[in-house]
């Protein structure tokens, strides 16, 4: 093996091992260090990795049974009070076709899998020998020599290269010691999400949500399932299980002094999430830092000398109340960081002048244009009407509308005028119909 | 309505594999100035917002850390805002840390 390589990727969750794609293919000669005992051993996510990308990084994935949990044909909105859910529910079979656009993952096996085809292309490649993907490795510095990145060092060992791809995900240290990241990062551009996976047998799974082979339910959940804390809770269907959780805005799980698993005991206790949950043994707890998709986190500046920055590492995620975007944006902003590489390579400059292509290619793509393009959404969706007060109006009107009571009824109009004045005001619920018509 | 029964945290905390649980020792990756904490921290807000429960507050109102329940989420990274805790990813050999089998 060569001393040096052309790419060092530090990080092997899915924007690294998504860049170590594009190289392995391109026969770059690179190493990918995980600090975990495997890729995925490390990481965390809510579960859904949208879109279609993944059809581009490994073709035809769905061929091959043990990539992903479900395919997501069906979607939810359930906006809750204490006692009642009140659902936006969309089921479709055009999403069922290939390639889907949108699958659930558990990242300890999707990351593995996907670490698993990138050493077969590596294998496949002509620098076979010369390219690796090594685990159980903790980078403690990234070698700067005047002003430019010439590596990584970790315990006495240091490791060279032409260039570092940082896919170190949120929790981005290495990002902080060079400076592109400030060292303390406020609580403002982060939330923290809870989780457990519960395990349910996939017949009985399968029955309860209505899935049919590899299909899958997701559902979102505001009001209710956060006890009054800035942010929401999902539920997804996997192969035999579920993952549930909330992801809750960090300031205001501050300000409000809530412990984060006492709030997921009382989500899972809503009359309507426990009917979905029930029988279920809980097979795996977690938590994890997730960043909230505010533009404003991003560092002004993805690159430098000799390094660029993927992933959430770099606060790429979409939070446009569709969903919470932020795998799709780690697989393509790795896929664009390799991309920039190859370039550089050919033309043998890993010059900040010429690696700047990567953040331009980044704001040429739907990743920036819809963090950008979808700014207020972020804003409106943690709003307190948003999260607090819609919730109440709806299942206020549903208990109305849709409780037969053998009395003379009011029209939906006035019930709804009723329940908007109970919990707002028209004047409020009017500016946010007006913010989320303009930004959503 | 299915009786969800509530999970403790200890309960929870049990289902995580972490790394070198067979060690009798392990180099703590945080380092928390309790000092600071127990002085001038207007909130504590490490002892409720830590999903693992880490950071405890005894009878007297002190808190304390312990970095073995760790699993690694960087909450504390950002909640605490006063320069108490420092932060490292454990040490893949000496360290401890989680091992996620599902993730």
């Amino acid at each position: 093996m060569e001393d040096r390589f052309d790419c060092i990727i530090v990080g092997g969750g899915i924007a690294g091992l998504s860049a170590a794609m594009i190289l392995a293919r391109a026969e770059a000669r690179f190493l990918l260090v995980e600090r975990g005992e495997f890729c995925g051993a490390k990481n965390v996510s809510g579960g859904v990795l949208w879109g279609t990308d993944l059809a581009r990084l490994v073709p035809e994935y769905w061929e091959d049974d043990t990539a992903f949990e479900r395919f997501v044909n069906h979607r939810r909105l359930t906006l809750m009070d204490a006692s009642s859910a009140f659902s936006l529910d969309f089921k479709s079979a055009d999403f069922g076709v290939e390639p889907f656009m949108g699958i659930t993952v558990l990242r300890a096996r999707f990351d593995a899998w996907l670490a698993a085809k990138v050493q077969e292309a590596i294998n496949a490649g002509a620098n076979a020998e010369e390219s690796l993907l090594a685990t159980d490795i903790l980078v403690d510095e990234i070698l700067v020599e005047g002003g430019r990145v010439t590596g990584i060092r970790t315990g006495a060992e240091s490791f060279h290269a032409d260039c570092v791809i940082i896919a170190e995900g949120v929790n981005n240290l290495l990002t902080r010691q060079l400076g592109i990241e400030p060292a303390y990062v406020p609580a403002d551009h982060v939330a923290v999400g809870v989780k457990e996976v519960i395990r349910i047998d996939e017949k009985r799974l399968a029955d309860r949500f209505q899935l049919s082979g590899n299909s899958g339910l997701t559902n979102e959940f505001v009001g209710f399932a956060s006890q009054g804390v800035e942010g929401g809770g999902f539920l997804y269907t996997n192969r035999d299980s579920i993952s549930i959780g909330l992801v809750l805005a960090m300031a205001d799980l501050r300000e409000k002094r809530r412990k984060p698993y006492d709030l997921l005991n009382e989500f899972k206790s809503h009359p309507a999430v426990a009917d979905m949950l029930a029988g279920g043994e809980v097979l795996e707890y977690s938590a994890h830092v997730v960043s909230t998709g505010n533009v404003d986190a991003v560092p002004s500046k993805l690159f430098g000398d000799g390094v660029l920055i993927a992933g959430e590492a770099a606060h790429l995620l979409l939070n446009s109340g569709k969903a919470i975007q932020g795998m799709d944006y780690a697989m393509r902003s790795g896929m664009l960081a390799a991309g920039t590489v190859l370039s550089a390579r050919e033309r043998g400059d890993y010059s900040r002048e010429f690696l700047s292509a990567y953040q331009q290619a980044i704001e040429d793509s739907y990743l920036m244009k819809d963090m950008r393009g979808f700014h207020d959404a972020v804003g409106v969706f943690h709003s307190p009407t948003m999260y607090e007060k819609l919730p109440a109006i709806l299942c206020d009107f549903g208990r109305q509308y849709f409780g037969i009571r053998n009395e003379p009824t009011r029209h939906a109009r006035e019930m709804l005028l009723a329940s908007v004045k109970k919990h707002a005001s028209i004047w409020e619920l009017a500016k946010l119909g007006y913010r989320a018509s303009r930004s959503l | 309505m299915p009786e969800i029964r509530k999970l403790s945290l200890s309960e929870r905390l049990g289902t995580v594999a972490y790394r070198n649980q067979g060690r009798s020792t392990a180099r703590a990756h945080i380092e928390v100035d309790t000092t600071i904490c127990n002085s001038r921290c207007p909130h504590q807000c490490t002892t409720y917002v830590c999903p693992a429960n880490c950071y405890t507050i005894d009878d007297q109102g002190l808190v304390h850390f312990q970095f073995e329940d760790c699993i690694e989420c960087g909450t504390c990274l950002y909640a605490c805002d006063q320069g108490a805790v420092t932060w490292r990813y454990p040490d893949p050999e000496a360290g401890r840390g989680v091992n996620w089998q599902l993730g």
